[in-house]
C-alpha cells in the first residue's frame, strides 16, 4: 500500500485561551475505499488541525479493525484526550463499537461521537467527490461541535423483577418458556387460541428430519407441565401494558371480548406470536377451483394420507407445485410481499417427498422462479429429485397459469427455462401453491407493546446482526416468526436467543440503560402538559414539586427520543447528549462550512 | 405452440428399461462431452429433459436419438450418474415400439418373457409349417429342396418380406412425419423443385452410403476404443473395435441378403437353378460365404464383449440386445453348418435338419426386424438422413425462391 495507513498530524496544545479548552481525538475512516474513494479523507482531516479543540486527528483504513481500536485507546490515553469523534459509517453500526473504545480507554463513552460520512456523503455523492469532501468537512466540524458541550454521564440502574411473559404459545415460545425457567426466572405464557402448539402443533411430520409436529409440542408441554415456574393462560390476549424497563404491568384478558383480565408483573416480554400463512386471492394462480390448494392445506392432506394420495375421490397421479405463491411479489405492486419466505421452498420439497413415499408412481413438478432449499435442506432437494420429482424454473415475468381444461382435468402452462424456454402444458389432478409466511393481523398488541413494524408488516429488531431480538422498547423482546420468515428451528433458536437476552437483563437483579433521556428542568417548567401528549411511550407525568405541578420525565420509560423537546413552549425539556446548545452549534458548525 | 405434457411418459420409458434419470438436474456436461454434438444437434440433456418433463412428441420427433452410437462418454462424466447413454439406448427402443402402430414391438420390449415366448414360437411355426410339406431325404447328395421345396422356401419368403416391408414402412412414415413437423421440413423441402431433389439425393446419400454403410461418424468420433491421447489406456486392436464389428456384421448381413436375392435372381434367368451344387469359388457362393465369415466373426465378439462387459458400451445389456444377437448368430452358424455339410461326402442326414432350423430362424429374424432392435436399420437412416438435410444449405431453386 503506497499510502500510509495512518496519518498523523502532531497538533499544539491549545494555549489555554480559550476557556472549557478540549482535547478531542478525531478519526476519518477510509472504509477500505467506501469512504476514499469519493472522499479525500486527508483533506478531511486537514481541515479541523487548526481546531484548537482538536488534539489529535487522524485517517484509518479501518477504524472499526482491532488495531485501529487499539489506537484509538493509544491516543486517548497518551494524549488524556476527554473527547472523540469517528468520522464512519452510519450510528447504528457502530455507535456501540466506539463507545467501548473510550471506555476501554477509561474515557466517558458519552464523550463520543459518531459522524457519518459514508451513508451520507461517499455512498450517495459518488458523482461529487468536491462536494462529497466539503460535506463530510461539515458534517465532522458538527460532530466536533457536538463532542466540545459533551460531559460524562452514568448508565440508569433499574431494579429488575424476575419473570418474562411470553406472548404466543407456538414453538418457539414454549422453548423460550421451557429456558426461561431452567435459569431460574417465573414465566407466564399467553396464547390466544385454546390449545397450545400454534403451526408446528398443526402439524405431522416437519423437515429437515421428519420428526412429527404434533409430538414435538406435547413433548414441550410435557416438559412445561414439570415446570411450577411457567404459568400457561390459553385462551388470552395481552391487552394493555405499563409500567418501564424492568418492570411491566401487562393486562392480560382471559376468555375472550369482554371478559375479566389480570395483571402481571413482570421485568421483561417475549413475543413470539408467530404469521399467518399467506392467503391467495380467489383466482390468483387458480385458487378458488377445486384441487388447487395451498400449501398448509396440502401438508394436511399429506398428515391425512396413508397410501396414494386421492383428492375427491380420484387418485392423485399428477402434482404440480407452483412456488414463490405470496412472497417475492413485484414491487410495483401496492402492498407487495417483496420479501422471501424462504422455509417453503423446503416444506413444498420435503412434501412432494412424503408424495412420493406414499405413491412412488405419482409424478410431481415443481414450478419455481429460484431453489433455496439452502444450507443442508439442500439434501431434501436432492433426495426427492431421486424420488423423480421434475423441477421446472419460470422466468420472473412469466408466472404459471393454472385453468381447469376442457376434459375437467386440471392444466398448469409454464414456460421452461430448461427445456428451451418452451411453453408446456402439464396435466394435474393436485396443483399446490407454495404459499409463503405474512405478518400477523395484530393491531391490539403492536398499539398495546408499541413495537415498531418493518415495511414487510414484521416486527422489527434493533440490529439484524449484533441485535437480533431486541426491540427499540427496551426489554420486549421478539422471537420466531413474528420477526419474519424462519423455519421451526430457526424460531426455536431465536426464542432461546430471547431468553439469555431476558437473562441478561434480568438475572443481575438490575439492569444499567442509555442515560440518553429527556430532563425536565423544573424551575422552568409551567405545567402546561403539551409534553405529556408528545411522549409516544407514556413516560412523562405530573407530579407536584415545592407545592406547584411539573411535568417528570421518567428515566426507565424515556427512549431518548426527543419528541417532547421542541413541544415545550417554554424550552424546560432538554435530552441528553443531543442538548438544544449541543444541536445548535452542530447546525452552526455546519453553516460556517457550507457558506466558506 | 404449447407442448402437451404427457404425465404417463416416464413411467413408458421405464417400461423400455430406461436409467432412472430423474438423478439429472440438468447441467448439460453430457452434452458438452458428446464427440457428436454440434451447435444445431444437442443432445443428451434435452432428450433426457423431454423424458422428465413428459414431452413424448419431442422426444419421438427428435433426430438426434438416432445419431447416437453409445460411445457411453456421457455416462463417464455424468455427475450424478444418471447414465445418459443408456437412457438414449432405451429411448430409441421407446421410439421403435411408438413407430411401429401394431404393438408387437412394443411387446417384444416391455415384457421379454412373453417376447421370447413369441420368439421360439415363431421359428417354430416356420420350422413345422415348412417341415409339414417335407419330401424325401436324398441320401446320395444333399438335396436341401427335395426335403423342403423351393417353392415353399420362397414363397414364404416373400409373404414374410411383403410383411416387413409394408409394416417398416408404415414405421418410417410414422417417424418422418413426425421428426419431419418437429424440423419444419415437408414434401416441397424435400422435392418441391430440383434444387430440392438434388439437396435431399445428396442428404440420401450422406445418411446411406456415408454414415451407414461407411460409418464415418462411428469410426471418426465414436470411436471410444482409439485411446485418445490417453497413455494409461491401450487402444483396442482395431479387429476388437465396436465400430468394425457392428460394420462387419452389418456387412455380413447385407452380403448374405445380397447372396440369397442373386441366386433366386440367378434361378428366375434360368442361369443356374436354386440347390444345384456348385463349387465354393462359384462367385455368389462365394460371396455367401465371406459375408456368414464376417456374420460370425461380428456376431461372436460382440456377443464376447456383451458377455464380458468388455466396454462401458456394453455395460448394460437387455433381453433385446441378447435377442438379436442371437438370432443373428444362430443364422450365420447354421449357414456354415449347412455349407459344411454341402461338401462333405456321403450327404450327413443332419443337414437336413441343420436346412429346416437355419431357413426358420432366417425367416423369424427377417419378420420380427422392424419390431425388435435390428428396426434401426430402418430408422436410423431416416434420422441420418434429416440430419444431413438440416447440415445441407438450403440453395435457391431456379424458380428463385427457397421453398
Amino acid at each position: 500500500m503506497s499510502q500510509p495507513e495512518l496519518e498523523v498530524a502532531a497538533l499544539g496544545v491549545a494555549g489555554g485561551a480559550v476557556p472549557a479548552a478540549r482535547r478531542i481525538g478525531v478519526y476519518v475512516c477510509h472504509c477500505g475505499g467506501n469512504i476514499s474513494d469519493y472522499v479525500d479523507v486527508a483533506k478531511v482531516v486537514e481541515s479541523v488541525q487548526g481546531d484548537g479543540d482538536v488534539a489529535v486527528a487522524r485517517t484509518a483504513m479501518f477504524a472499526c479493525s482491532d488495531a485501529s481500536q487499539q489506537d484509538m485507546i493509544d491516543d486517548i490515553q497518551k494524549n488524556q484526550l476527554d473527547g472523540l469523534v469517528v468520522a464512519s459509517c452510519s450510528p447504528k453500526l457502530h455507535t456501540y463499537t466506539f463507545r467501548a473504545v473510550a471506555t476501554r480507554a477509561g474515557l466517558n463513552p458519552y464523550e463520543y461521537s459518531q459522524v457519518n460520512i459514508r451513508e451520507q456523503c461517499s455512498w450517495i455523492h459518488r458523482d461529487d467527490h468536491e462536494g462529497a469532501t466539503a460535506k463530510a468537512i461539515g458534517l465532522v466540524q458538527a460532530g466536533i461541535a457536538r463532542t466540545r458541550l459533551t460531559e460524562p454521564l452514568e448508565p440508569i440502574v433499574v431494579e429488575t423483577t424476575p419473570k418474562t411473559l411470553v406472548i404466543g404459545g407456538g414453538i418457539a415460545g414454549l422453548r423460550a418458556a421451557v429456558g426461561l425457567a431452567d435459569i431460574g426466572l417465573q414465566v407466564v405464557v399467553v396464547e390466544r387460541e385454546l390449545t397450545l402448539g400454534g403451526w408446528v402443533g398443526r402439524f405431522g411430520e416437519l423437515y429437515p428430519y421428519g420428526k412429527d409436529g404434533h409430538a414435538l409440542i406435547a413433548g414441550l408441554v410435557a416438559e412445561i407441565k414439570k415446570r411450577p415456574a411457567i404459568t400457561v393462560l390459553t385462551g388470552a390476549d395481552v391487552v394493555g401494558k405499563s409500567g418501564s424497563f424492568g418492570n411491566y404491568d401487562v393486562e392480560v384478558r382471559v376468555g375472550g371480548p369482554g371478559a375479566g383480565s389480570i395483571s402481571v408483573r413482570v421485568g421483561s416480554i417475549i413475543v413470539a406470536t408467530g404469521f399467518d400463512s399467506y392467503q391467495p386471492e380467489a383466482g390468483e394462480f387458480g385458487y378458488g377451483i377445486n384441487g388447487v390448494m395451498t400449501l398448509p392445506e396440502f401438508t394436511d392432506l399429506l398428515d391425512r394420507s396413508t397410501g396414494p394420495l386421492v383428492h375427491d375421490g380420484k387418485p392423485v397421479r399428477s402434482v404440480v407445485y407452483v412456488y414463490c405463491v405470496g412472497s417475492r411479489q413485484a414491487s410495483d405492486v401496492e402492498g407487495a410481499n417483496e420479501y422471501c419466505s424462504r422455509f417453503c421452498c423446503t416444506a413444498a420439497v420435503h412434501a412432494s417427498v412424503r408424495a412420493a413415499g406414499l405413491d412412488a408412481m405419482a409424478r410431481q413438478f415443481h414450478l419455481y422462479r429460484d431453489m433455496r432449499t439452502y444450507g443442508k435442506y439442500e439434501t431434501i432437494y436432492t433426495r426427492s429429485r431421486e424420488l423423480g420429482s421434475v423441477y421446472l424454473r419460470f422466468p420472473d415475468d412469466t408466472p404459471p397459469a393454472v385453468a381447469r381444461g376442457e376434459d375437467g382435468r386440471l392444466v398448469v402452462t409454464v414456460r421452461d427455462l430448461l427445456t428451451d424456454g418452451e411453453e408446456l402444458a402439464i396435466p394435474a389432478d393436485l396443483v399446490v401453491l407454495v404459499t409463503g409466511m405474512v405478518p400477523r393481523k395484530n393491531e391490539e398488541l403492536v398499539g398495546v407493546l408499541k413495537l415498531p413494524l418493518g415495511s414487510d408488516g414484521f416486527f422489527n429488531e434493533i440490529h439484524p446482526k449484533l441485535r437480533p431480538v431486541e426491540t427499540v422498547v427496551g426489554g420486549v423482546l421478539i422471537a420466531g416468526a413474528c420477526q419474519g420468515p424462519k423455519s421451526s428451528a430457526e424460531s426455536v433458536a431465536s426464542g432461546l436467543a430471547a431468553v439469555t437476552q431476558s437473562a441478561a437483563i434480568l438475572r443481575k437483579g438490575f439492569a444499567e440503560l442509555d442515560p440518553l433521556v429527556a430532563t425536565v428542568d423544573t424551575d422552568a417548567c409551567t405545567a402546561c402538559g403539551k409534553c405529556l401528549d408528545a411522549c409516544p411511550y407514556g413516560a412523562i407525568a405530573m407530579t407536584s414539586l415545592d407545592g406547584r405541578e411539573v411535568a417528570v420525565i421518567s428515566e426507565t420509560g424515556c427512549k431518548g427520543c426527543g419528541g417532547c423537546v421542541p413541544m415545550c413552549p417554554e424550552d424546560a425539556i432538554d435530552l441528553r447528549g443531543y442538548t438544544d446548545a449541543q444541536i445548535r452549534d452542530q447546525i452552526d458548525s455546519l453553516l460556517e462550512v457550507s457558506v466558506a | 405452440m404449447t407442448a402437451q405434457v404427457d404425465v404417463e411418459l416416464y413411467g413408458e420409458l421405464q417400461k423400455f428399461g430406461a436409467a432412472d434419470v430423474s438423478a439429472c438436474f440438468s447441467c448439460g456436461t453430457c452434452t458438452a462431452s458428446c464427440p457428436l454434438v454440434t451447435e444445431d444437434a444437442t443432445f443428451p440433456r434435452r432428450m433426457i429433459r423431454y423424458a422428465q418433463v413428459g414431452l413424448r412428441d419431442k422426444l419421438l420427433s427428435s433426430k438426434e436419438l438416432w445419431t447416437c452410437y453409445a460411445c457411453g462418454e456421457c455416462s463417464e462424466t455424468c455427475p450424478t450418474q444418471a447414465e445418459p447413454s443408456e437412457f438414449m439406448a432405451a429411448a430409441r427402443r421407446y421410439a421403435i415400439g411408438s413407430y411401429d402402430r401394431t404393438g408387437l414391438a412394443r411387446t417384444m420390449y416391455t415384457r421379454p418373457v412373453l417376447g421370447t415366448a413369441i420368439a421360439v414360437f415363431l421359428a417354430a411355426f416356420f420350422a413345422i409349417f415348412m417341415a409339414a410339406g417335407h419330401g424325401g431325404q436324398a441320401t446320395g447328395s444333399l438335396d436341401l429342396f427335395g426335403f423342403v421345396p423351393e417353392d415353399l422356401v420362397h414363397t414364404t419368403g416373400i409373404v414374410v418380406m411383403v410383411i416387413v416391408a409394408l409394416a417398416g414402412l408404415a414405421g418410417i412414415v410414422t417417424m418422418a412425419r413426425q421428426i419431419g413437423r418437429a424440423e419444419g421440413v415437408g414434401w416441397r423441402t424435400v422435392v418441391g423443385s430440383r434444387a430440392a431433389v438434388g439437396r435431399s439425393l445428396g442428404a440420401l446419400w450422406e445418411a446411406i452410403g456415408v454414415e451407414s454403410l461407411g460409418q464415418r461418424r462411428y469410426r471418426e468420433d465414436c470411436d471410444a476404443d482409439k485411446a485418445a491421447g490417453d497413455a494409461d489406456q491401450a487402444a483396442v486392436p482395431i479387429y476388437r473395435r465396436r465400430w468394425l464389428l457392428h460394420a462387419v456384421t452389418m456387412w455380413g448381413f447385407l452380403g448374405l441378403l445380397g447372396a440369397t436375392i442373386l441366386d433366386y435372381g440367378l434361378a428366375l434367368a434360368g442361369i443356374k437353378a436354386t440347390g444345384t451344387p456348385v463349387p465354393i469359388w462359384y462367385p455368389v457362393r462365394l460371396l455367401g460365404t465371406l459375408a456368414g465369415l464376417m456374420l460370425v466373426y461380428g456376431t461372436s465378439v460382440l456377443i464376447l464383449d456383451r458377455f464380458r462387459r468388455a466396454n462401458r458400451s456394453v455395460a448394460h445389456s437387455t433381453p433385446a440386445d441378447w435377442t438379436l444377437l442371437a438370432l443373428l448368430w444362430i443364422t450365420g452358424g447354421t449357414g456354415f453348418a449347412l455349407e459344411v455339410a454341402l461338401y462333405l461326402p456321403g450327404a450327413p442326414a443332419w443337414g437336413y435338419w441343420v436346412f429346416l432350423f437355419h431357413v426358420a430362424v432366417a425367416m423369424e429374424l427377417v419378420l420380427l426386424a422392424p419390431f425388435m432392435k435390428l428396426a434401426h436399420v430402418l430408422y436410423r437412416p431416416v434420422a441420418l438422413f434429416f440430419y444431413a438435410l438440416a447440415r445441407t444449405p438450403e440453395l435457391p431453386d431456379r424458380q428463385g425462391g427457397t421453398r
